[in-house]
């Protein structure tokens, strides 16, 4: 009887010495002599024209203490094993018995030289065959054979094994920065190296042999190490166990790393991401080889080319690489290039950048408005790609050194999958692949770069010891965003946000969403709408960083409802909350009151000081206006004494010059000063080709407002749009709510937009003696979603004026009279 | 044995398994559903456009206990998921035929 018991001193080799492949090689020469011996005892005498080879890790010599032994039995044809099928089972029983867990195939020469598209996993085993016993002639055949097969389906065999290992990857998200990782399957396991190993073989496979593959230093030690690992998992726990779970950390720590699970782990990390990088990068070479679509776009691609970088094979090099020793910013501007195109920086690019980490570190302190630099790079469509990439070289811990506490960093709870710094460049990227109602939500946000920097630090407090990381994470950010020299009004913001990251969740959590006055009282903390919805934007991302499944539709819809009621909270509140007694100057006193508390909520003190600016020339000028280009957009900002019509103006102005309203809004102080904002686009972007234009514009909408030009003359003049189709039509509707708010009334008005209708929309109002007091608009291409608040006499409008108003609205949106 | 089934707000879930724990119950199951009872849902208003809020959000606690605690287990449930307004809930029981542990075979109130 041949016992397992037998082949313990692999065990004993491993224990004393800590040498993975000296013990994985011993335990594979003890099953040689073992199948071996039972093969000469119970297999061959019966069929003598047989061979013995070993396949996979068995045949590498590489066969882990409770690993699956790969046997292949080979015939000359296939009626010889079918023939020999009790002896067989009598053999392979034999080696069961005997405590070896056997995973065989029986094959001819001739079946081991054909593609298998749907075992592809056979055909990689060969590429580690190696003959254990039985008839030299039978393997001399195969020996011949294999070579030449690899050589003449080379492009097949990668093509299938390149699939296996993304759909592997992508089993684990493209992520080796797992809590509990699986020191196999995972990315950057032995399996990633193993591909490595198969990719060179197969590429450097001539038709005579199949080479042993060579593979990096680094990569080596790699190897070793997770060889290590995994030798250590299985004699632990006596089975074919991989995964490295926190017990299993913590036992491996404590023997070799007297007892620090953190910094043994980070080891850990930095051998799988060389291993992880190793096998992207000859996954994308070869992909990028065998694909004639890829290439035509890769052509295409490599248009994408500037004075600093090309792209060859979709990865960006640098034209001149020696520029990095004197120019940092040549490295920011690879990574703009990956944020703006999602072409990441090549494997060369890397090493460069990498070579230079030191140095860079030195410099990036030294560039004053680093800030200036970041915020264009965070908000580019592909920010999150480029981010990882300057993760993966270093260059973000070099730019924010305060984010080395979270790299590789196991927070150990029941929820998250993922290291700190895994986590946040996945929320990162969730934010950007955001999907149903919060993708519009993101669209709307003017800011990207700043929502981008609150996730990046929101757990940066999660290396600091004690407890809670939220004021850590916030000083950490303080802290890096002072550096680089971000504004104090943006840094406000992303404090706030990183402050406040819990709050929408415990809202979730703790209270009942649906109770009114948990509405008011997150409105309240949050202040803004654009707060609330960063805030908001944030919440799913982080949540949906955790796992994957995390965010549930469940949780998403709960989070959205919290949204709306926060979001109603804070348009009604427009209305109703005034400033009672503002600090300051007594001119500035005198402007800011009676205003919503609102504005000084959204306005910072440089613009409440251009504001009072305005309004001292409009009393020279009876009304003044500024026009200022925002990133996507451009802002209308006029100040007026109130008067009838105003906001009517104003808005039939800059339909006139042909521009589309996406916000507005309207507030006015007690002394009846009104202050108007309008946001609008500039669809055949006249504004930006004639440079003389906005100042034309600013003096029409001055005219029109002091009623010097009447606007109705200039609207006439504007072509009118061809209609949508008939099926695209939007039927009218206007429809009075004097519950929603306090003070107010609310009228909602859907209908088809055109040019000039909420101009006529707001003189309907204003010639019918209602007063405006905020407006909220929303286009959906042809659709638009106008929200009125409305007083008359400084009350809520009564039955008999809102039938007369209903009438006025609805011929406006173009309805024949009753 | 019965089976105890209390559909509950959300935001009370902590206080009932806190409750819970306090009286020796540790295990249950824990769904996120939809749905609504006297409550039915309400509209909302988003930027002039309205939303049905037909299907409100509650959480689903299930637990199996022995017959003799069902009264107590009862009366903690609904005093901690208690707000006093509608859409608190319901609680709905059943009897339990039998119970396995797989693990060991165990059968009835040994099992749970």
């Amino acid at each position: 009887m041949i016992g397992e018991s037998r082949l313990s001193s692999p065990q004993e080799t491993f224990l004393a010495t800590g040498d993975a492949l000296t013990a994985l090689a011993e335990r594979t020469a003890q099953v040689d002599a073992l199948v071996s011996r039972a093969a000469a005892e119970t297999l061959f005498p019966a069929l003598p024209s047989a061979a013995l080879l070993a396949v996979g890790g068995y045949g590498r010599r590489q066969l882990f203490p409770y690993s699956d032994i790969d046997l292949l039995l080979l015939f000359a044809s296939e009626r010889a094993a079918v023939d020999g099928k009790e002896v067989i089972s009598a053999f392979l029983q034999q080696l069961w018995d005997s405590g070896l867990r056997i995973s065989h195939s029986v094959r001819t020469p001739a079946e081991c030289a054909e593609v298998h598209e749907n075992n592809a996993e056979l055909n990689i085993s060969l590429l580690d065959q190696r003959f254990l016993t039985g008839d030299r002639v039978l393997y001399a055949a195969l020996a011949e054979k294999l070579p030449r097969f690899v050589q003449s389906n080379r492009e097949t065999l990668v093509r299938n094994l390149a699939r296996l290992a993304r759909e592997r990857h992508s089993k684990y998200e493209n992520t080796f920065y797992h809590l509990e990782p699986n020191v196999k399957e995972t990315p950057g396991g032995l399996r990633d190296y193993q591909l490595v190993c198969w990719l060179a073989q197969l590429r450097d496979a001539s038709g005579s042999r199949i080479e042993a593959p060579q593979t990096s230093p680094e990569l080596e030690q790699a190897f070793r190490h997770m060889a290590r690992l995994r030798c250590y998992l299985h004699w632990q726990s006596g089975r074919d166990n991989n995964q490295l779970s926190f017990e299993a950390q913590d036992s491996i720590a404590e023997q070799w790393d007297g007892g620090d699970t953190a910094r043994w782990m980070r080891e850990y990390y930095r051998h799988a991401r060389a291993i992880h990088r190793a096998a992207v990068r000859d996954l994308d070479r070869v992909e990028a080889a065998s694909s004639t679509l890829l290439a035509q776009f890769r052509d295409w691609r490599s248009r994408l080319a500037n004075a600093d970088i090309s792209v060859h094979r979709e990865r960006a090099h640098f034209r001149a690489p020696q520029q990095l020793e004197t120019d940092p910013t040549l490295t920011l501007r690879m990574f703009e290039f990956t944020a703006r195109h999602g072409v990441r920086p090549s494997f060369e690019a890397e090493q460069q950048i990498g070579a230079r980490l030191p140095r860079l570190r030195a410099q990036f302190a030294e560039i004053d408005d680093l800030w200036k630099l970041l915020e264009p790079m965070f908000g580019l469509p592909h920010a999150p790609v480029a981010l990882r990439a300057m993760h993966e070289t270093g260059v973000l811990t070099a730019l924010f050194p305060e984010l080395s506490q979270i790299e590789c960093l196991v927070i150990r709870d029941f929820y998250h999958r993922y290291t700190v710094d895994e986590h946040t460049l996945v929320a990162i990227r969730n934010l950007w692949e955001i999907g149903g109602p919060f993708r519009d939500l993101r669209s709307e946000i003017t800011r990207p770069a700043l929502l981008l920097f609150a996730l990046l630090f929101h757990d940066s407090g999660k290396g600091m010891a004690g407890e809670g990381h939220v004021s850590s994470s916030v000083n950490l950010a303080q802290s890096a965003a002072e550096r680089i020299h971000m504004p104090a009004p943006d840094r406000d913001v992303v404090l706030f946000l990183i402050r406040k990251h819990l709050e929408l969740s415990a809202v979730m959590q703790s209270r009942d969403v649906f109770d009114p006055q948990t509405a008011v009282d997150v409105a309240r903390q949050l202040g803004t709408v654009e707060r609330l919805k960063m805030l908001t934007l944030l919440t799913h991302a982080d949540i949906s960083a955790v796992n994957p499944t995390a965010m549930s539709p469940w949780r998403a819809e709960h989070l959205w409802q919290i949204y709306m009621m926060v979001y109603n909270a804070l348009t009604r509140e427009l209305e109703t909350d005034r400033i009672p007694a503002p600090m300051g100057p007594p001119e500035r006193v005198e402007f800011l009151e009676g205003f919503p508390t609102r504005y000084l909520r959204t306005h910072t003190d440089g613009e409440i000081a251009e504001h009072m600016v305005l309004e001292g020339s409009s009393r020279a000028r009876g009304a003044a206006v500024e026009i200022r280009r925002l990133d996507s957009a451009w802002q209308m900002t006029l100040v007026a004494r109130d008067r009838p019509g105003l906001f009517a103006g104003a808005a039939g102005t800059l339909s006139s010059f042909g521009m589309n309203i996406v916000k507005a809004e309207a507030f006015a102080n007690r002394r009846g000063v009104v202050l108007d904002t309008f946001t609008f686009e500039d669809p055949m972007r006249t504004l930006d080709l004639n440079p003389s234009e906005p100042d034309r514009l600013r003096n029409l909408a001055e005219r029109v407002i002091a009623g010097r030009t009447d606007v109705r003359a200039l609207l006439r003049n504007r072509p009118k749009p061809s209609p949508p189709s008939r099926k695209a039509r939007i039927l009218p509707r206007v429809s009075f709510n004097s519950e929603a708010s306090c003070t107010a009334t609310l009228i909602e008005i859907v209908a088809e937009d055109r040019p000039g209708l909420l101009y006529e929309l707001a003189s309907a109002i204003s010639t019918n003696g209602a007063n405006i007091e905020v407006v909220l608009i929303d286009t959906e291409a042809h659709k638009a979603i106008d929200v009125f608040y409305v007083t008359a006499e400084g009350k809520k409008v009564d039955e008999v004026r809102q039938q007369r108003l209903a009438e006025a609205l609805r011929k406006a949106c173009g309805v024949p009279a009753a | 044995m019965k089976k105890i089934e209390a559909i509950i707000q959300p935001f009370k879930l902590d206080e009932v398994k806190e409750a819970l724990k306090g009286i020796g119950i540790d295990g249950m199951t824990i769904t996120e559903v939809r749905g609504h009872g006297r409550q039915k849902g309400h509209k909302e208003v988003y930027r002039g456009q309205e939303y049905n809020v037909d299907l409100l959000p509650k959480v689903k606690i299930e637990m199996v206990i022995p017959s003799n605690r069902y009264e107590e287990v009862l009366r903690t449930v609904t005093a901690a998921a208690r707000s006093g307004k509608i859409g608190d809930g319901k609680i709905f029981v059943y009897d339990v035929a039998e119970a396995v542990r797989i693990r060991n075979d165990d059968r009835g109130e040994s099992a749970l």
